[in-house]
């Protein structure tokens, strides 16, 4: 009998054979072991994602939820209170408010690459990614310099499950704690001495004369730094892993980095690293003869969606020339990701930067080791090895 | 299904059948029409979704919110009374064999 479990090491390793059948053969699936409904196919996925009405996402988003977390961030409120929220925020990640990040990226990037030359072996993700996010998002969040290494970690950490429990372990909680209190403590710090950026502003800021509560605060700066470093690292890690695989589009980007945003977008597809989200049903709803009941989780397998037959002509091959428009990388519709656009900019430059001095590489290994998240997918480590 | 056509820049329409509930961008970027980009993914924080709604059926759609007519001052074509952005506004059966016209630039 089929089974899909998004806990287990073998669907953090490869999920897209059961997604295959997932969309074939049980388009509107309930999984026991997750607890909820699983939506596989991309129209399915895109329409629950506009009828936010239905499809709540105010009891957390985020398939294994952290405690007290949801109601109080972007991904998990609905209209209105969401859209007000995401207006106080919204600003600070548009593209023309983002132009003047470029130059502090291009500068991060290379002296991050300029590290790994003479190295015939390193992990891309030690070595290379993390350092690189990390002091990308203290720069675009303006987040006093010190900690690094320790928010990454914690970042890292506070979105993995354990695969026997189906939960959160108490390491993933002590984790998500931390970055609270890390949180918290930037927060004092910008009231008490406010600076131009946007957690200042956002610390500061009300909703229609009233101010945001302490919580909405708190999370929602707990999240942008758990979602900026965890989402860009483990894309970025996706990316360098596509194109140490596929020689052909490493060489077409490396010759023509003008290429690199098409290979971005079909890696967007290819390998979207937030795999699965969750919604709660607001009343009962039938699909695909499967009746859910208002209450149910339901799971949109974006990584599924992106590799629709229905959609995509020979999805799982991966071709830099197919322009995936309309793809889930980023979800979708009123809850699609806030960071669109410091990602783009931010792995378009990284790897310029990094081909310039690693221009051609391989993985070391065959078998890779998973990050245990039932939300995310990307590897622990990404050994690279220069030709 | 409802039945949306759309123009692109280089004057060809296609009637595309779009999923009731939809946004006019998903209708066109997942039906391959050219013309719109939709960058955000639909978050209304582009503004690269921009598009001309037929002129006489204009006053049939929900009024713009706050956030859509601040994104409105910023797109690249020409801003015309019957601007929208397509990711903000649902093919709902009332717009039946609307029209939909795409602008030379998204930015």
């Amino acid at each position: 009998m089929f089974a899909f479990d998004p806990y287990s090491p073998v669907v953090d390793a490869d999920p897209f054979p059961f997604y295959k059948t997932l969309r074939d053969e049980h388009p509107c699936f309930w999984s026991p072991q997750a607890g909820m409904w699983v939506l596989s196919r991309y129209s399915d996925i895109v329409s629950a994602g506009q009828n936010w009405q239905v499809y709540s996402s105010a009891k957390g988003n985020l398939m294994t939820e952290l405690p007290n977390r949801a109601g109080a961030t972007l991904g998990t409120t609905d209209p209105p209170r969401h859209d007000r929220l995401r207006g106080l925020i919204q600003y600070a990640f548009m593209k023309r408010t983002l132009e003047a990040l470029a130059d502090p990226i291009r500068d991060i990037a290379r002296s991050t690459a300029q590290a790994l030359r003479g190295k015939d072996r390193f992990d891309f993700i030690e070595d290379f990614s993390s350092k690189f996010t990390v002091r990308v998002l203290f720069a675009a969040l303006g987040l006093p310099l010190g900690d690094e290494q320790t928010v990454r970690d914690k970042a890292v950490l506070m979105v993995q499950s354990d695969p026997h429990t189906r939960a959160k372990g108490p390491e993933h909680i002590a984790a998500y704690n931390w970055m609270q209190d890390y949180a918290s403590n930037v927060i004092a710090e910008r009231r008490a001495n406010p600076q131009n950026d946007l957690i200042s502003h956002f610390s500061m800021a009300g909703i229609d004369g009233d101010r945001l509560d302490e919580r909405e605060v708190l999370l929602t700066t707990t999240t942008l730094t758990m979602a900026g470093i965890e989402s860009l690292g483990g894309f970025m890690s996706m990316f360098a892993f596509n194109l140490a695989d596929y020689k052909e589009a490493r060489q077409a980007v490396v010759a023509n980095p003008e290429l690199l945003p098409d290979a971005i977008e079909e890696s967007l597809r290819f390998n979207t690293s937030a795999q699965r989200f969750r919604r709660c049903l607001q009343k009962d709803l039938t699909l695909h003869g499967q009746t859910m009941r208002e209450g149910d989780f339901v799971c949109l397998a974006y990584g599924s969606g992106n590799r629709d037959e229905r959609q995509y002509p020979d999805p799982d091959v991966y071709d830099i020339t197919r322009k995936p428009r309309g793809h889930l990388g980023f979800g979708g519709g009123v809850h699609a990701c806030l960071g669109t656009a410091i990602a783009r900019l931010a792995v378009k430059i990284a790897f310029d930067e990094f081909h310039k001095v690693v221009p051609s590489y391989r993985r070391t290994q065959e078998q890779l080791a998973w990050m245990p998240s039932s939300t995310f997918r990307s590897p622990m480590l990404l050994e690279l090895a220069v030709h | 299904m409802v039945s949306i056509i759309y123009v692109e820049p280089s004057g060809k329409s296609h009637a595309v059948n779009v999923e009731e509930g939809w946004s006019l961008m998903q209708g066109a970027t997942a039906n391959g029409v050219d013309g719109i980009v939709g960058e955000c993914g639909g978050s209304c924080a582009c503004g690269t979704c921009h598009c001309y709604i037929e002129e006489s059926r204009f006053a049939e759609l929900p009024a713009p919110s706050a956030g859509e007519v601040d994104l409105l001052d910023t797109v690249a074509a020409e801003l015309k009374p019957n601007s929208r952005l397509a990711c903000q506004v649902q093919a709902t059966a009332g717009l039946e064999g609307l029209v939909v016209t795409l602008p030379a630039t998204q930015g």
